[in-house]
């Protein structure tokens, strides 16, 4: 093509220039804030979609043992987006008179999980030594913070329990 | 500013490419019907933006494609917008590149010096039928699994070879989780990468031989002159010089059109949506496949064709068709381009439009084969997830299934929703001493299956109606061992019929069987009692 060194600007009138670019700007706007913004808020939208709650039902509160802590096997079932899964947890349930206390069954210091020793009156961790109390409190070892605890609930003599994500 | 223009300009020659590319003068007369291929790319652009979008909450497997494509259109904020969009930009795509076609088609556009330029773009008009064949089979509903066992069939029709190609297509003998890979990722990283290819050759070979100039009528240039071509290029440099300059002009005009197409797209998707049809159901002997309309020319084509001469139709038309639209720049080479010069291929051409509109009419005018049974979706997601949790290992249906439980047949009747539903949260609550585990479902999984429960023995029918077939129906048909064969065994008619058209069928049944032998019983049992017969026969013939 030879007709490369023509100006820029042709001999046609500057106001209805800036008026097309104007409309165009306008328009083409239009299209990227509909077609950008929801699909923007598509994308952003796990920034505020809360967690849903699944509780899981580990079975008559009569049944456990008082003053011991149990360690307590179920199956979550719940949706995962699109797919529904099951998956096998575990959690130490601790029953007092007038309490109830569900451990998060990994140490808090690098996500082991521990075990009641009987004896000892104590939570050890075979990874690094942590131990802890029958109230979860750090008693020697490397873990910065108590166990941490699940929520629990007890509807008609049920136990339930609020499993949250893991954190290693 | 003026300084990082010029820093930037020394190393990318912008300033020339703005003026060779924005600033370029296009010959006058360049009217709306040039701006279908921009439309056409614009649609391209939004078919990326929401396809790359809804690819983030897709999974091409034949388990989880049908629930994921669920899963975001009822539960991710602009999902369905997202893919409403996406269904009707695939459609906006096929019309606007078919009126691009058209246009370089009837304007003679594809003529010297643009031969290369056609060739592009009839590579673009096929990929755009390819994006929508592979496109559909995604959702891995009805529509898609039936549309993609015909396509597969048809190319198995090729002489020789067209075993191969179908297994090829399929990625083995059968339809499946290959294929739906396959189809995946041709239509998410083949086609686009090779669209965009010759998009950019396109739009380069646009740019470099200009917008072609609209035909003129008493065009002096015959193509027997030995200076033609160097004539031709002066004649459309002149008609350059005269007309505007592609920004803003042009453009002006490419965005309003591309503006208003996008406001009756979103109009499409917000009114009509992305329809999805059920679960792909490789047994059901119960559905009308129809092809997305842009294939119904070829549908309704097929019909005409029996027997062996199908290949004719399937393999031999569509070769021509792919063969003229190459051949044209060679079919037809003198520089003369208005239609007065051309009467006989835009006749042709226009037979062709007018075939492909009437073909795709009639097929769209086919009435359906089979009756549609409206099935409530609950219950079909709470018989997979009958399927899914292995009831029939403890519960009987249709004298199939484990002993341990009660059988189920006419669990709808025994048992009321509050029942079920309970029995489902918690079996041991309800029945003490039960063996049935606690499957610690989910609310909606609880939902769907006191619905199909509720949805077995009818619920809707009456005790009596097992009374009124024996009484009106076992002297001649038979039901579930009930009753003579003298006319048609009824155990399975509610797999071929819905309720309301085996009562039509009771009350008057020579209206839709003219030479059937039946009585009518209209008269004869009231309407309450035909429409509990009608119920008891299709739920239990199931």
């Amino acid at each position: 093509m030879q007709e490369t060194n023509r100006p820029s600007s042709g001999p046609e009138n500057p106001r209805r220039r800036t008026f097309l670019v104007g409309l165009i700007s306008v328009m083409g706007g239009f299209i990227t804030l509909v077609l950008g913004g929801s699909g923007l808020f598509y994308f952003l939208s796990p920034a505020w979609r809360g967690k849903k709650e699944d509780w899981v039902e580990l079975g008559p509160v009569a049944n456990l043992k008082e003053d011991e802590p149990v360690k307590v096997d179920y199956l979550q079932r719940k949706s995962d987006g699109w797919e529904v899964i099951e998956s096998p947890d575990t959690v130490w349930i601790l029953k007092s008179k007038n309490d109830l206390v569900a451990y998060d069954p990994h140490c808090t210091h690098l996500g082991c999980h521990y075990r009641w020793d009987t004896d000892k009156e104590a939570f050890l961790c075979p990874c690094h030594g942590g131990t802890f109390n029958k109230q979860g409190e750090v008693v020697s070892g490397p873990p910065p913070r108590p166990l941490r605890r699940f929520t629990t609930k007890v509807e008609n003599g049920s136990l339930f329990l609020l499993p949250e994500d893991k954190k290693s | 500013m003026k300084k990082i223009l010029d820093w930037l300009d020394e190393r990318t020659g912008w300033r020339k490419v703005k003026e060779v590319v924005l600033d370029r003068h296009v010959p006058q007369g360049i009217d709306w019907r040039y701006t279908f291929g921009s439309i056409t790319i614009f649609f391209f652009v939004v078919q990326v933006v929401t396809g790359i979008l809804l690819a983030m909450h897709y999974s091409p497997s034949p388990d989880h494609a049908y629930d994921s494509v669920k899963y975001l259109s009822s539960s991710v904020p602009m999902g369905n917008f997202l893919r409403g969009l996406h269904k009707w930009g695939a459609t906006g795509m096929v019309v606007f590149v078919s009126l691009h076609l058209l246009r370089v088609f009837f304007m003679a556009s594809y003529k010297y010096p643009r031969e290369v330029t056609w060739f592009t773009g009839v590579a673009l008009f096929f990929l755009v039928i390819g994006f929508g064949f592979t496109g559909y089979l995604l959702p891995w509903d009805q529509k898609a699994y039936w549309a993609t066992t015909v396509g597969a069939k048809m190319v198995e029709q090729v002489p020789f070879i067209g075993g191969a190609l179908s297994q090829i297509m399929k990625g083995g003998t059968d339809l499946g989780a290959i294929t739906l890979a396959r189809f995946y990722a041709i239509h998410v990283l083949v086609f686009p990468a090779i669209a965009l290819l010759f998009l950019g050759l396109h739009l380069f070979l646009v740019v470099w031989h200009g917008i072609s100039n609209p035909p003129e009528k008493n065009d002096p240039l015959t193509g027997q002159e030995p200076d033609w071509k160097q004539r031709l290029k002066t004649h459309y440099q002149e008609l350059k010089a005269k007309g505007p300059t592609f920004w803003p002009d042009i453009i002006f005009k490419d965005t309003t059109a591309a503006f208003l197409v996008f406001l009756a797209l979103i109009g499409m998707a917000l009114w009509k949506g992305a329809q999805m049809e059920d679960l792909a159901n490789p047994t059901d002997t119960n559905y009308n496949p129809r092809p997305e309309w842009y294939f119904l020319s070829v549908f309704q084509i097929l019909k005409y064709f029996p027997g062996k001469s199908e290949t004719f139709a399937i393999v031999l038309l569509p070769a021509i068709a792919v063969l003229v639209l190459v051949a044209l720049p060679f079919l037809d080479r003198s520089p003369k381009r208005h239609f007065k010069d051309r009467k006989w291929l835009v006749l042709a051409g226009w037979m062709s439009v007018l075939g492909v509109v009437f073909f795709t009419v009639q097929g769209a005018r086919t009435p359906l084969t089979n009756p549609v049974v409206e099935k409530d979706p609950l219950i079909t997601e709470g018989k997979r997830l009958f399927g899914d949790l292995h009831c029939v290992y403890c519960h009987s249906l249709n004298g199939q299934g484990g002993q341990v439980g009660p059988a189920l047949d006419q669990v709808g009747l025994r048992r009321n929703r509050d029942w079920l539903a309970a029995h489902f949260r918690n079996p041991k609550k309800v029945t003490p001493g039960t063996k049935m585990p606690n499957f610690n479902l989910l609310d909606s999984e609880v939902e769907a299956l006191v619905a199909y429960m509720s949805s077995l023995g009818g619920g809707t029918f009456t005790p009596q109606a097992p009374r009124l077939f024996e009484d009106n129906c076992s002297s001649c048909h038979k039901f579930h061992g009930v009753g003579e064969e003298i006319a048609t065994d009824l155990s399975h008619i509610g797999e071929a019929r819905d309720a309301a058209y085996i009562a039509a069928y009771i009350k008057n049944p020579t209206k839709l069987n003219p030479d059937g032998a039946m009585q009518a019983f209209d008269g004869q049992l009231t309407d309450a009692q035909i429409n509990d017969l009608a119920q008891y026969l299709y739920q239990q013939g199931k």
